[in-house]
């Protein structure tokens, strides 16, 4: 794994344009950076990310099966009791999960290590199936990077394939939060994805689905919403007024429910108390458990559910060194071994896996210029090239 | 690691410009009637089919009339003594309306039985609009009554309509914490 320096592309405006990104004549587009870009051996990309990423969402499975039979593990992760029953039946009725992103640690040499698994509404989606692979084709196209260069990326197809797999009764709705245009984009992607399969789809704000008298959720045309791509987490959904209305709603929703187990960053202490050793993970214990003293005083501290490195404390020899601010914690934490993101002039990557049904077919890599990837994050286009 | 022989993204973009540029919809045979008894007198149409046919739309017409909860709203669509109270309940225990049956369109059936005709259901007159039939699903099945000829989709099923009682139940979390992004 090498970090290797490129010149941009001569049409990324152009480019900008079509994507409707935003675009700055200085600066380029915020939050995508073609400087440079990563350069991997087949080798490290299907030993070291795509067969460990596939292996730990087996061992992921084995912990939804323990948490239908040990109602501890909803206890741990703080999923209210209300919901228990709910979420197992969306595991035991084998509703199929859509996409997720697996975050490593990982620097070219040795096991990538899991940081954390985006279960349930990860991003960056486009940026990885769709612009990071038009980089590809026209940076060989340009003469900017090597012609023999590949991609880990089978992202988009295997997205249409899976909505053509998928079991949807009517049109499929997506939802997400309006005023962030963000997640807006994702959604619109997803939408699209879904329509190159054949699916017809309708989109709507949360806030403006409905209820009708007998329970069931509504669009604004008052259609009954029977199949729900929800880029809004699990944990938000339970919590709000509707909430209680799932179990009755009748709503088969993307990702399902039994993905709240997944997402929750109490997924790693679990992962290691039931495969301690496993060389991709790392040491995890929930807050306050006495175990957690074998961390010694250097650590790293998650809330369980806290987003886009909200709320993340790296504490070194007994010292908080980082401290994003944020507002999750409430819900409690989890306490990590402190595997540093490797270092590159001044950049700290992130591998971020994805994973579509459940296979592992594309990655997507974000910079940061400290050590907690959160919201000033780059991403950088990779290549595989032997 | 297999590389796409061509980008999907392109295969994306032209499947809208083909969805833009596609041509009016097909229309289909169908025949509209404001009641069983024109359904009798027109011609050719046999008593027993009329009959089905309009008890067939008037089964459906409970579960697919558009539903309001208030009969204001009802009549600002539908018009003054245009609406009638819906079998639903809100679950609070409030009523529940929607607009009366204003006539029935049989539907061509593709390789149906006998005169072709098949797959009834209730039409709808609206105050902005009276003189056409619509469907519950809003789709118009033209002014003519008597055989006729409409959008193939104004023929599909009509969706089950319900009302919607209340909004805003989620979206509260996004407003405070922002965007749902990991």
């Amino acid at each position: 794994m090498q970090r290797i320096p490129v010149k941009g592309r001569s049409a990324l405006e152009a480019a900008a344009a079509r994507h409707e990104f935003e675009f700055h004549a200085e600066t380029g587009i915020p939050y995508w950076d073609e400087s440079a870009y990563y350069q991997f051996s087949s080798h490290q990309i299907e030993n070291d990310l795509q067969g460990p990423a596939e292996e730990i969402e087996r061992l992921c499975y084995e912990v939804i099966g323990r948490a239908m039979e040990d109602e501890t593990v909803f206890r741990r992760l703080g999923v209210a009791e209300s919901f228990w029953d709910y979420i197992a039946d969306s595991w035991h009725n084998q509703e199929k999960n859509l996409y997720g992103r697996m975050d490593f640690s990982y620097d070219g040499n040795g096991p990538a290590k899991l940081l954390e698994y985006n279960a349930d509404t990860p991003t960056t989606l486009y940026e990885s199936a769709v612009f990071q692979w038009e980089w590809l084709e026209e940076a060989v196209a340009e003469g900017l990077i090597p012609e023999a260069c590949d991609q880990f990326n089978e992202i988009h197809e295997k997205i249409v394939e899976a909505f053509s797999l998928l079991d949807i009764d009517g049109p499929l709705h997506l939802a997400s939060n309006a005023d962030i245009e963000d997640d807006r984009g994702t959604l619109d992607y997803i939408g699209e994805c879904a329509e190159e399969a054949g699916r017809t789809i309708r989109t709507l704000a949360m806030e403006d689905i409905g209820i009708d008298p007998e329970g069931r959720f509504t669009d604004l045309d008052d259609q009954i919403i029977k199949t729900l791509f929800k880029l809004y987490p699990w944990e938000w959904i339970m919590a709000e007024k509707f909430g209680e209305n799932l179990p009755a709603s009748g709503v088969r929703f993307i990702e399902p429910p039994w993905r709240a187990i997944l997402s929750n960053k109490g997924l790693l202490p679990i992962l290691w108390e039931m495969f301690e050793g496993h060389p991709n993970l790392l040491p995890a214990y929930f807050d306050g458990d006495p175990a957690a003293a074998s961390l010694g005083d250097t650590y790293v501290r998650k809330p369980l559910l806290s987003r886009q490195g909200a709320n993340i404390e790296i504490v070194r020899n007994g010292k908080s060194e980082i401290h994003n601010e944020g507002p999750y914690g409430a819900e409690g934490h989890i306490v990590q071994a402190f595997h540093p993101l490797p270092e590159i002039t001044g950049n700290y990557p992130m591998i971020g896996c994805w994973l579509i049904a459940s296979r592992a077919v594309g990655m997507g890599i974000r910079e940061d210029t400290t050590l907690v990837t959160g919201t000033s994050a780059r991403f950088v286009p990779h290549v595989i090239l032997d | 690691m297999k590389r796409w022989n061509s980008i999907s993204v392109a295969a994306l973009m032209s499947a809208s410009i083909i969805g833009l540029s596609a041509c009016e919809e097909p229309k289909v045979d169908a025949a509209v009637f404001d009641s069983l008894q024109r359904c009798i007198n027109e011609p050719g149409m046999l008593r027993e089919d009329c009959e089905k046919s309009y008890g067939e739309a008037k089964s459906q017409h409970a579960s697919v009339a558009p539903k309001f909860t208030s009969l204001q709203d009802c009549q600002a669509d539908f018009g003054e003594g245009q609406c009638e109270q819906a079998p639903q309940r809100t679950s609070s225990g409030g009523s529940v309306f929607m607009p009366l049956m204003m006539g029935y369109m049989m539907g061509s059936m593709i390789g149906g039985r006998g005169r072709g005709f098949g797959g009834s259901q209730p039409l709808y007159r609206t105050t902005s609009d009276p003189k056409t039939y619509r469907t519950a699903d809003n789709k118009k099945a033209g002014s003519t009554l008597g055989r006729t000829r409409v959008a193939s989709s104004a023929t599909s099923r009509p969706s089950v309509k319900t009302s919607t009682i209340k909004r805003g139940g989620f979206g509260s979390s996004g407003r405070r914490f922002g965007s749902a992004a990991t």
